[in-house]
């Protein structure tokens, strides 16, 4: 039976991101293996995250620079189009087991032996090799939007390879994340991501100059790929 | 005028959702100096601060799905990820350098058009008195831990070492102070 004053005192810390060490440990066991299934606390977590929204409104608004809107309007510019501006030849990543082009995304080639999915899953140790790559000068980093994880797309300075690394918050029975590159305002499913919870990072394996950028969603295992739709697909608490 | 304005941002993100530039020009002007306010508090740095913002809002563009409005309203999802994304750069830059601007300097927002600013004082203004109040209303000391981690981007660990109290002392004073939070802005009206 699990104790819920301190499952709590674990998703407040959770949501403020200050866990660290053992706690942020034990935060992700408890979102992976209570949270889903648990209404009180999904409920918990909603509410303390909408008490960390309204707390932004305590500090004063302040004028963005007038550099700030243009910026964003170029990136704009025809709508939802790309991200970045690549550059460099793209690279096989060794070790696929099969090289597949899904359509509309060129190069994609599926690492996961038997061709489950385009992403892999690694250790630790990759995640905090990761974790240093984000931070050198030349490499990109940007959100990868999704419903349920927290994740970011990172490609090292070399530019060759992506990756996603996140928190991924454990889904309710019988859905799964699904993985979708974007190019050009089209939707390319490029297979499940995961099993994943928690602090995580797949290699993606697929040439980051074919791709605009990449949206995660949740979806029920056992329906079709679907375009991203404006609504969660995530079951309701 | 609580109620409108929360029924108009869900119109904005229908129509952002459909490719409405209009609608994200909109919500641009609803919320990014709100926006950057909070990651310039969080950040410390406009230039972080200002990537924060460009972030946040062309996440908002790119996946506008990303927002559920089964979980809360349009106004908390974006600040608490405005608020997210500044934590995780204030954590990327403690690894690089310290921080040596303070949003404490910052001269107070000043809209050039008069409308706008009242605009937007009626949408926001009310609401952010009423946070405010509720802060208030929190014990010395859980309020202190709170704006610890949620202003300055500190973790439990570094708050224990600071105030020199005990890691289970930082853990129940944070969740008390959520719970009270949660529980007196959901009585607001």
């Amino acid at each position: 039976m699990i104790d819920h004053d301190a499952a709590d005192e674990l998703l407040a810390g959770y949501v403020l991101g200050s866990l660290t060490g053992p706690d942020a440990e034990e935060a992700d066991r408890l979102l992976t293996e209570h949270v889903p299934d648990c209404l009180t606390c999904r409920s918990t977590l909603d509410a303390f995250r909408g008490v960390t929204g309204e707390l932004g409104l305590v500090a004063d608004p302040v004028s963005p620079p007038e550099t700030l809107l243009p910026r964003i309007e170029r990136e704009l510019g025809g709508g939802r189009r790309r991200r970045f501006q690549r550059g460099g030849p793209a690279r096989v990543v060794a070790g696929a087991a099969a090289a597949v082009v899904l359509m509309g995304v060129v190069g994609l080639s599926l690492l996961n032996e038997g061709g489950a999915g385009p992403s892999q899953l690694l250790t630790k140790a990759d995640l905090a090799q990761v974790n240093r790559l984000k931070d050198q000068p030349d490499s990109q980093v940007a959100p990868v939007t999704s419903t349920v994880a927290d994740a970011q797309e990172v490609e090292p300075p070399d530019h060759s390879e992506l990756y996603v690394m996140g928190t991924f918050e454990a889904l309710g029975p019988g859905y799964t994340y699904r993985l979708y590159a974007v190019r050009d305002g089209a939707y390319t499913y490029l297979g499940p991501l995961g099993p994943a919870t928690g602090p995580v990072a797949f290699h993606v394996a697929i040439d980051p100059a074919t791709v605009d950028y990449l949206v995660v969603t949740s979806e029920p295992e056992a329906s079709p790929p679907s375009q991203p739709v404006s609504q969660s697909t995530q079951p309701a608490a | 005028m609580a109620v409108q304005d929360t029924a108009d941002d869900l119109e904005l993100h229908r129509r952002l959702a459909a490719g409405d530039r209009g609608a994200f020009d909109e919500l641009y002007r609803r919320y990014a100096a709100q926006a950057y306010g909070l990651a310039y508090r969080v950040t410390g740095q406009q230039m972080l601060a200002q990537d924060v913002v460009h972030d946040a809002f062309m996440a908002l563009w790119r996946a506008p799905e990303a927002f559920d409005a089964r979980r809360g309203s349009f106004r908390t999802f974006f600040l608490s990820m405005v608020h997210h994304r500044g934590v995780d750069q204030v954590r990327r830059e403690q690894r690089l350098r310290a921080r040596t601007e303070k949003a404490a300097n910052l001269d107070p927002v000043e809209d050039e058009d008069p409308a706008d600013a009242v605009a937007e004082a009626g949408y926001l203004s009310v609401r952010r008195k009423e946070v405010r109040e509720a802060l208030t209303e929190l014990p010395a000391a859980q309020r202190q831990v709170l704006e610890m981690a949620y202003f300055d981007g500190k973790t439990q660990v570094q708050i224990s070492e600071e105030l020199q109290i005990p890691l289970g002392t930082v853990k129940t004073r944070t969740l008390a102070a959520m719970r009270k939070l949660r529980s007196l802005l959901e009585e607001a009206p």
